[in-house]
């Protein structure tokens, strides 16, 4: 599960911590360094991780405290603080309004889960009364269309794509065009894979979304990628502007540190994960809860006043 | 003159302390390449033992000494101890009247079918008659999407020799069977190789890694692949840990194909960590969407990036 082994290092880094006799300036380093040691193991970005030490330390500002303060508490709720930081970029998702024609395009790396994810969230929303639908978009991956096409068949969702149009383009703009006439609440576009070294697969990526308009573009990340996530997301963030994320592959043993990354190098919510291969295998995402259950509900969560 | 030399030390004897700030940049560095913690403190740690009580040549710097013995650990875990000559391999087991047997394992998405497909079109180049084996009877479009690779490597074989065909029996069957079935009918039918392309599975998904142990049995392959992505982080060690011990006593991973290096840049840590812990080579890098994109390992040039 994302980000378990870490919530129970940094437990255990803060509570020997604060448990301990001499609450002393080093071993308030020692357990920055551990902490520091289990986010970098988890795939956080190597550079977030010195700023997240950094500015513990300088909220703590382990000399210059009055004997009153409640030590203990203030390194705690420094810690959650920024743990909640990485992963609240503060920024409010699209929410899509029933009685219009909602269009969420898909993006994302090579194999990241992109056309099984937008079946479960058009599932997602169907069983939440609106009217949901596909379009593939993925003219170039082997099977794509035949794949979309299987699980919304499962899913009974009806979908748009070609076998024969090469350009998905035309495919996605004639797709999106049929459903808004027909009505549709909550059309999901499904594109290819891509990386920011590839310049012509961005510029597609560029034109299908000029082609479409959506109203929402969602990222899709894997839980496992590790330090290249800051470069990629940046560079996906820059040419498609996504305004939202969603980290899949949960249900492995990866901790989900690059993906969360991602979420700081973009200012961009997360807003479900993937838990799992099923259609039904999706969660909702929000960060303080997250964040809660991560260092275990206690006495931390009733430090913070949200 | 006094900051250019300050670190110049020629002809010192290397203490602990000498080493502990260089030691920590180096593990820095080999963590920004997305190389697994566990792995950078691993060649950090021998590195160590290996520069402690040794005298640096003269205007040498901790960090040139430094620099230079890692690029030694690196490229001496990196280096393949056997030959991985797969051309002469095939040709020593069709000799036997069999065909060489071929599969490709590994977690979701990492690019599995895509680089099976390159191992085809590279057979192919080579005048080799080949089987794929539809064996993920599980994800939808599986099947559908290697009917397609078949279909473009037909029309590419017209041009390069070869012949390829596929294997299939739809969705739903036993991996393992159609495996098995596969590799008779590749028997009977005179083909030079089977390459079988499998589910993706996660690595702590006990019951999807057990099935992979009688998977081996029935397909019997003569080699077995592990598709790892560039792209991945830590969890690059579990993966290559697991799947290596997943094939029953007396079987494991004969190699690796690191998949996905062209979206990484020089960030290509994920090869040295599933190296690092399993001490399995890579045997081929997937380094682009297309047929020809995929590569035999260059230690050197992979170091280099490495260490730039
Ligand atoms: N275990 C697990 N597997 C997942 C999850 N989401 C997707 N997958 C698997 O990941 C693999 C890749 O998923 P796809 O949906 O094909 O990925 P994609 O991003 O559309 O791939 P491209 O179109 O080739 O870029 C498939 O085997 C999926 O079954 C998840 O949440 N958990
Ligand atoms: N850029 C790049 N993309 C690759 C490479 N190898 C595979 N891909 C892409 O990665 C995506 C997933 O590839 P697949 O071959 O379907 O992966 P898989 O492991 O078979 O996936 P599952 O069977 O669903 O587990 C596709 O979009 C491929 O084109 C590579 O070397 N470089
Ligand atoms: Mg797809
Ligand atoms: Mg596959």
């Amino acid at each position: 599960m994302v980000l378990q082994d870490l919530g129970r290092r940094i437990n255990a880094a803060v509570n020997d911590l604060t448990r301990s006799s001499n609450l002393d300036e080093k071993a308030f380093d020692a357990m920055l360094k551990e902490i520091g040691n289990a986010l970098i193991s988890s795939d956080v970005n190597v550079k977030l991780v010195a700023t997240l030490r950094a500015s513990i330390k300088r909220i703590v500002n382990f000399n210059d405290q009055s004997p009153g303060v409640n030590k203990k508490r203030l390194i705690q709720k420094a810690v959650f603080d920024e743990l909640v930081k990485l992963v609240d970029p503060h920024a409010e998702p699209f929410k899509p309004k029933k009685g219009k024609s909602n269009v969420i395009m898909f993006v994302g790396l090579q194999g990241s889960g992109k056309t099984t994810t937008c079946t479960k969230l058009a599932r997602w929303y169907q069983a939440r009364g609106f009217k949901a639908c596909l379009v593939c978009a993925d003219t170039f991956r082997a099977g794509a269309f035949d794949q979309l096409k299987q699980n919304a068949t499962k899913a009974k969702i009806p979908y748009y794509g070609s076998h024969t149009q090469t350009d998905p383009v035309v495919v996605a703009r004639e797709g999106v065009e049929k459903f808004k006439k027909e009505r549709f609440e909550i059309i999901i576009v499904d594109t290819s894979g891509r990386h920011r070294q590839e310049k012509d697969l961005f510029d597609e990526m560029v034109q299908i979304q000029q082609a479409v308009t959506p109203d929402q573009t969602i990222m899709v990340l894997d839980a496992s990628i590790g330090q290249a996530a800051e470069a990629q997301s940046r560079a996906f963030k820059e040419t498609a502007d996504f305004g939202a994320i969603v980290i899949t592959k949960t249900d492995g043993a990866a901790q989900g540190g690059g993906a969360i990354s991602a979420v700081a190098a973009t200012h961009t919510p997360i807003i479900f994960i993937g838990t799992g291969e099923h259609m039904l295998d999706l969660e909702r995402f929000a960060p303080q809860p997250f964040v809660s259950k991560l260092l275990g509900m206690g006495d931390v969560a009733g430090l913070v006043e949200h | 003159i006094g900051g250019l030399f300050r670190n110049v030390v020629g002809g010192k004897t290397l203490t602990k302390e000498d080493l502990e700030k260089p030691l920590k940049g180096m593990e820095d560095h080999l963590l920004k390449k997305n190389v697994a913690r566990e792995a950078a403190v691993r060649l950090c740690d021998s590195v160590e033992r290996d520069l402690i009580g040794l005298k640096t040549n003269s205007f040498t710097t901790i960090e040139s000494t430094l620099r230079t013995a890692m690029e030694r650990a690196l490229t001496k875990i990196l280096t393949p101890t056997s030959s991985l000559d797969l051309l002469r391999e095939i040709s020593t087991v069709t000799s036997t009247n069999r065909p060489y047997v071929l599969s490709i394992v590994g977690v979701n998405g990492v690019g599995k079918s895509t680089n099976l497909s390159k191992i085809a079109f590279f057979l192919l180049q080579n005048h080799h008659r080949v089987l794929i084996a539809a064996a993920d009877t599980f994800r939808s479009g599986a099947v559908e999407q290697l009917r397609v690779h078949v279909r473009n490597l037909k029309e590419l074989s017209k041009r390069e020799g070869g012949e390829v065909d596929i294997f299939e029996k739809g969705y739903g069957k036993d991996a393992a069977n159609i495996a098995a079935d596969a590799v008779t009918f590749a028997k009977e039918n005179k083909y030079d190789v089977v390459l079988i392309d499998t589910a993706g599975r996660r690595h702590n998904d006990a019951r999807l890694m057990s099935s992979l142990e009688k998977f081996a049995k029935l397909a019997k392959p003569d080699k077995i692949l592990m598709v790892g992505e560039a792209l991945v982080g830590s969890d690059a060690v579990a993966q290559a840990r697991n799947f290596n011990n997943s094939f029953g006593a007396g079987r494991g991973l004969d190699g690796f194909v690191i998949s996905k290096c062209d979206t990484v840049g020089d960030m290509v840590g994920t090869l040295v960590s599933m190296v690092h812990a399993t001490g399995i080579p890579v045997v081929f890098l997937g380094v682009g969407q297309h047929y020809a994109d995929l590569r035999g390992l260059n230690v050197g040039s992979v170091c280099r990036l490495l260490m730039s």
